[in-house]
């Protein structure tokens, strides 16, 4: 029936002042009907095809963790190590903090081996990623435009570096809604630890142009979860209760009209009295807002309150109630994705490795190997690894160049990185793309940020080149205007 | 399915029937700019329109439509079902409906005439036309209103009843509500003339401005450091208040600094030129953020005096209005004389940020609170002089078209500044044209442009007074926005707002003395409380179009804010001043401070002029919640309705939960509890929350007693909630 109105809406639109002088031939116009039938296809509602997952849990390392340190082994680079940095890299290139230095090559600063049955290739900072091996899908030829840290953030949520434009999880939630009725769609948590942690914007998870209540909601790990969840001292939750019902009825007398005009014509109104008659669709929102945000006000602290979750599992995150840590929201985020949460998105901020990049590394790999591990294997557990995407990744990689900001570290770079999918429909156990020997341009399979999305939207069920919305003239798109595609090679 | 199509065909021969005999009325002229060019832009521009690059087959509609037989062609072909013929192409995933193809049908019909875009056409000074009822008009604005609902067969609404007109007026000239006596107010030209002339109009109309301009008090990338500006917001609001001409307040923003015998205020003002979100991160390339500096300039020089998106030819000609990525970079080059590299090579993270050239001053205000200072004083008071980032020309840059948008691509030709060429050019001879020759084209209604920029404007101020502009894209007048849904009114208001010599606070007056505005808003798509359009009029088509008509809409957060301390008494009427911060909850900052440090709230309740707009995400409320638009094109225009302020869900949190920082709440309570009130209903009139006895169906809700104690609540902040709730969620009828 929707498709009827979509079409009657349709022939409204345009038809009504101007088919007066429709003087084409009948057979021409049913043939153009059908088309016109056709197109309104393209209208229906998403998913566009069936989705492979329900979720997507992504683990966003923010700062750019070093793709050589961690999935990308390069045994030419051990050998160069110390050397000039061929200039035939680096010529012309962007460059940040190494701008006008010597530029020389920095050896791999940890061991590699290989893990599982799938023979995948990590580094001794992350052993519990080895555990999981067989599990990841690991992309080693991953490219980014931007090179500083809040425009790189930017390119990696919104598939541009213009602000204002959405981010994956608003676009996501914008198409298909969200599963939890008594929680947000899209929630960002964040935790820290590692080297110097870079700040991080709420433009990350901003709707953009969408409808606002399309934006990530940042929870707070510890405290208060979510500002003003809990009622001040002295209030009950019956007399919140009896609050929200008042201001409904308040919002209701406006849903009809405030002057009472009897309202016999409008959608669904029914005008009899203490029937509510919603026929404005603002006032309507209105009233479902509050009413999720008073359910919010017992979902949340359940959601946050981990006193029923059992020892072992606690022990399997590392995770202890309340700290703020990445193990903590790792465990939040199985609740979550429990729960009927969209899309779920853990900052780690603090690897920003510019110096000391052993000492950083083995703070931020402790802080979240394990719960990374822990998280897959506890959704693989509960039977729900299937139906959820995760991902792991920054916002870019590392340089192979040296840099010594107190001991050896790296620089940013965007020519080449690591990120790993896993989970529904996602060929595990396999290593897809690949670097030259220096680890400095992606040379294999290239993956773009835009065919991540492109990737991402496709297991939810959508079709990034159908999914658009219009925008200063232009039908706006997560991926935007070049061209995009889904890694079909990845997926199972 | 099959059903489906045979509904559907059944249901389209219904149309057409009653479509040719609903018509018979309506125009059967074609209008290019209306009716045409709107499907073109969007179905067929893409590659048969300005951008040489994009173009498919040579075939370039413009041209085409010159030569018959490509005419004949082009009906054939989108018309065609051979998908190797059809237009536009399957894979493109555009589409033309049958209406559509009709309307291209009878376009050509009529001769396929092709009109320059209508924002580029100098608007006409259109005779008032007649209308049959001489009684409704309260100005000539109602003769070209009346004319078209006249024609269209529709009345207008009634007048809005005096609460609500004098709640509207006070919310759309101030932003605050009216108090107790000016609600008793019966001479609305009083009324109108002081609000316009309060000082609060000013601070009203600069919420509006520093949207446009995206004004922050912060840096905007990769941190919240704070910098230098504030003494440009207070500039802002004094020339609202000083009804600075429109054209004045133009050329002293852009190129302040470059006016003869330029004054302190001008220095202030060209400020404009520094508002951009910067970046003080180590390791930022100087040249990739000069391009990316140079490329936010002329994008929000578009917006706000083009009403144009030639930000879409930073990396190619534009795909459906005719600027060029040369326009783009010669527009860019206008700034190439302002040095953004010195920040840059500092790497600074510090906060406030270093950001010469700046300069340290006292406002206008401030110089004249000092001029009646014993010189003892006034010592003092100077030290309290404020920096302010100005502009200052040096040496420009070069500046070279950017293939592809590509800072690093340094093959493209130089180019130096230049209006775009399809609008005309400068005269400056052989001296390289500046940014105040670039003002003053914008300004000049002669031989510049300044007759499109003043509509774009008296667009934006209609806008205001309705919520929706003439023409509904305030900040696209190119080929895929909205033609204007009443071009003679518009055009016609153009002159008034230039032969009044840019007088704001005169367009604004005249509208507000319009009965168009002083119609009562309808509350439902479908013409709402005025019964009679609705019963007359089943069809959207034609319906009054939103910028007719009044409408009811949620306030903006600032406004939200203000309210709440306006009805308790707290407001604090002092106009400018340094930028406080806002009250957050805790730690709401702490993902994007950097370098780290502990946000300190200020204690400040004036009006929210003075509150520190934010990048990130402003936090202006009492309660700390609600949101003004993030930092970007976005503030071109600013979102109403429910999503006014942000996250509905986190706001909602924010309303439905009384925060013990809500003293507003506390103060009308007590006001409103004093004295033998018997209802909420009278205590929330004595408060001056609600000064809107029209809500009748609401007095059940609000005359609810308390469970247990009655209305007996002497000692409530929580209890009394009700008149609360409309403190945090005031509509503007």
């Amino acid at each position: 029936m929707s498709n009827l109105n979509a079409i009657t809406n349709q022939i409204h639109r345009r038809t009504f002042l101007n088919a007066t002088g429709v003087s084409l031939g009948s057979a021409a116009l049913s043939a153009l009907m059908a088309r016109d039938a056709q197109a309104m296809d393209e209208y229906r509602p998403l998913p566009h095809h069936r989705p492979r997952v329900k979720r997507v849990i992504y683990l966003y390392m923010s700062g750019g963790p070093s793709h050589l340190e961690t999935f990308d082994e390069k045994p030419v680079l051990a050998k160069m190590h110390g050397e000039a940095m061929p200039e035939s890299f680096t010529k012309g290139q962007p460059i940040a903090q190494l701008q006008g230095q010597k530029l020389t090559c920095q050896g791999p600063l940890i061991g590699f081996r290989k893990y599982g049955e799938s023979g995948q290739v990590i580094s001794d900072f992350l052993p519990w990623h080895g555990k999981m091996a067989d599990d990841l899908c690991i992309i080693r030829s991953m490219v980014t435009e931007q090179i500083n840290h809040d425009p790189a953030h930017t390119f990696m949520n919104t598939g541009t570096a213009i602000n204002g434009r959405p981010s994956m999880g608003s676009w996501i939630n914008y198409g298909l809604g969200s599963e939890a009725d008594d929680l947000p769609g899209f929630v960002v948590l964040t935790s820290e630890g590692g080297r110097n942690p870079q700040p991080i914007s709420s433009r990350m998870w901003s709707a953009g142009f969408l409808p606002s209540q399309f934006q990530g909601v940042p929870f707070e790990s510890t405290g208060d979860p979510v500002h003003y969840v809990g009622n001040p001292a002295g209030v009950s939750m019956a007399q919140q209760r009896r609050l929200v019902d008042a201001i409904r009825k308040l919002d209701e007398h406006r849903a009809v009209g405030w002057d009472s005009v009897p309202t016999g014509h409008g959608n669904g109104a029914s005008g009899r009295d203490g029937v509510p008659t919603y026929n404005d669709p603002e006032v309507a929102a209105r009233i479902a807002a509050y009413e999720l945000a008073f359910k919010m006000q017992s979902s949340v602290p359940g959601l946050m309150d981990l006193s029923g979750e059992t020892q072992g599992t606690l022990d399997m995150y590392g995770a202890k109630p309340g700290d703020g840590s990445f193990a903590s929201n790792c465990l939040l985020a199985r609740r979550m994705a429990e729960r009927g949460v969209r899309f779920i998105q853990l900052y780690h901020r603090g690897w920003d490795h510019h110096g000391d990049l052993v000492r950083y590394m083995n703070i931020c790999c402790g802080l979240t190997d394990q719960p990374a591990w822990a998280l897959l294997t506890d959704l693989k557990q509960r039977g729900m690894l299937d139906e959820t995407l995760i991902i792991w990744g920054g916002e870019f990689g590392r340089t192979p160049m040296f840099q010594g900001k107190g001991g050896p570290g790296r620089d940013h770079h965007i020519k080449a990185f690591s990120m790993w999918m896993a989970g529904g429909g996602v060929r595990s156990g396999l290593t897809y793309g690949a670097t030259d020997e220096f680890g400095y341009n992606s040379v294999e399979n290239v993956v773009h940020v835009r065919d991540l999305h492109a990737t991402i939207l496709h297991q939810l069920g959508i079709d990034h080149e159908r999914f658009s919305v219009k925008y200063q003239g232009l039908d706006a798109r997560l991926t935007g205007v070049e061209k995009a595609q889904v890694l079909h090679d990845v997926l199972a | 399915m099959k059903f489906l199509m045979a509904v559907r065909g059944f249901f389209l021969l219904l149309v057409l029937l009653t479509l040719t005999a609903r018509n018979a009325a309506a125009s059967d002229q074609i209008d290019f700019n209306r009716d045409v060019r709107p499907i073109l832009s969007d179905k067929c521009f893409f590659c048969h329109g300005p951008d040489d690059k994009q173009r498919e087959s040579n075939f370039r509609l413009d041209q085409a439509v010159q030569d018959r037989t490509k005419i004949a062609d082009l009906l054939r072909r989108v018309t065609s079902t051979n998908p190797d013929e059809q237009m536009p192409p399957p894979k493109s995933g555009k589409h033309l409906a049958v209406a559509e193809i009709s309307t291209l049908q009878r376009w050509i019909e009529q001769g396929a005439k092709w009109a320059t875009h209508w924002a580029y056409v100098a608007p006409l000074k259109h005779d008032l036309p007649k209308v049959a009822d001489t009684s409704w008009p309260a100005n000539w604005i109602d003769r070209f209103v009346l004319a078209r609902l006249e024609r269209d067969g529709v009345k207008p609404a009634p007048d809005a009843d005096r609460i609500t007109l004098i709640r509207r007026l006070s919310f759309d000239l101030r932003g605050l509500p009216p108090s107790l006596q000016e609600v008793e107010s019966t001479d609305l030209e009083q009324f109108v003339d002081q609000f316009l002339a309060s000082d609060a109009f000013g601070e009203r109309m600069a919420v509006w401005w520093l949207d446009l301009v995206r004004y922050a008090d912060t840096v905007g990338y990769h941190g919240d450091q704070e910098h230098h500006i504030s003494p440009y917001r207070d500039w802002v609001i004094d020339a609202f208040i000083d009804n600075l001409p429109f054209d004045q307040f133009t050329q002293a923003q852009l190129a302040g600094d470059l006016l003869p015998e330029s004054s302190t205020d001008d220095k202030i003002a060209s400020g404009y030129n520094r508002l951009l979100q910067t970046s003080h991160e180590g390791g930022v390339q100087a040249k990739e953020y000069l391009a990316m500096y140079a490329a936010d300039r002329v994008r929000n020089l578009s917006g706000v005096w083009f009403g144009g998106t030639v930000g879409c030819a930073q990396c190619h000609n534009h795909k459906f209005d005719p600027y060029t990525a040369k326009d783009f970079y010669s527009l860019a080059a206008f700034f190439a004389d302002l040095d953004e590299a010195a920040h840059l090579k500092k790497g600074s993270d510090a906060s406030p940020t270093v950001r010469a050239p700046e300069l340290r001053v006292l406002t206008k205000r401030e110089r004249v609170r000092a001029e009646k200072m014993s010189a003892e004083e006034r010592a003092a008071f100077e030290k309290s002089a404020r920096l302010t980032m100005i502009s200052s020309a040096i040496e420009p840059r070069e500046m070279r078209i950017l293939p592809r948008g590509n800072w690093l691509d340094d093959s493209g030709p130089i180019v130096t500044p230049a209006v775009p060429e399809f609008l005309g050019r400068l005269d400056t001879g052989d001296r390289r044209a500046n940014r105040l020759d670039l003002a003053r084209w914008l300004t000049d209604s002669k031989n510049g442009v300044g007759l499109l920029t003043a509509r774009i404007m008296v667009n934006r101020f209609w806008a205001l007074m309705f919520g929706e502009g003439l023409c509904r894209s305030l900040e696209d007048f190119g080929a895929q926005g909205q033609p204007p849904d009443h071009s003679e009114l518009l055009d016609r208001l153009t002159h008034e707002f230039v032969d009044s010599g840019w007088n704001v606070r005169h367009i604004l007056k005249l509208i507000a003395m319009s009965r168009t505005y002083r119609q009562a808003s309808s509350n439902s798509e479908f013409g709402g409380r005025n019964s009679e359009i609705r019963s007359s009029v089943p069809h959207s088509e034609f319906r009054i179009p939103k910028s007719l008509r009044q409408s009811r809409f949620r306030l903006p957060a600032e406004f939200i804010r203000d309210n709440a301390l306006a009805i308790s008494g707290l407001l604090v009427h002092e106009v400018g001043g340094p930028s406080v911060r806002p009250y957050q909850p805790a730690g709401y900052y702490k993902y994007l401070n950097f370098p780290k440090r502990d946000y300190v709230a200020d204690n400040d309740q004036r009006a929210v002029s003075p509150r520190s707009w934010r990048p990130e995400r402003t936090a202006v409320s009492a309660s700390g919640i609600l949101q003004v638009p993030q930092f970007s094109e976005a503030g071109l225009r600013r979102r109403q309705g429910l999503e006014a302020v942000a996250s509905r869900r986190v706001r909602a949190l924010a309303a439905a939960i009384p925060a013990s920082d809500v003293q507003g709440v506390r103060c009308p309570a007590s006001r409103g509890m004093h004295g033998p009130a018997t209802t909420l209903e009278h205590a929330a009139g004595r408060a001056g929350v609600a000064q809107r006895p029209h809500i009748r169906r609401s007095r059940a809700s609000l005359r609810r007693p308390h469970p247990e104690r009655g209305w007996r609540h002497r000692r409530i902040p929580h209890r009394l909630r009700l008149p609360s709730r409309h403190l945090a969620n005031p509509r503007r009828h």
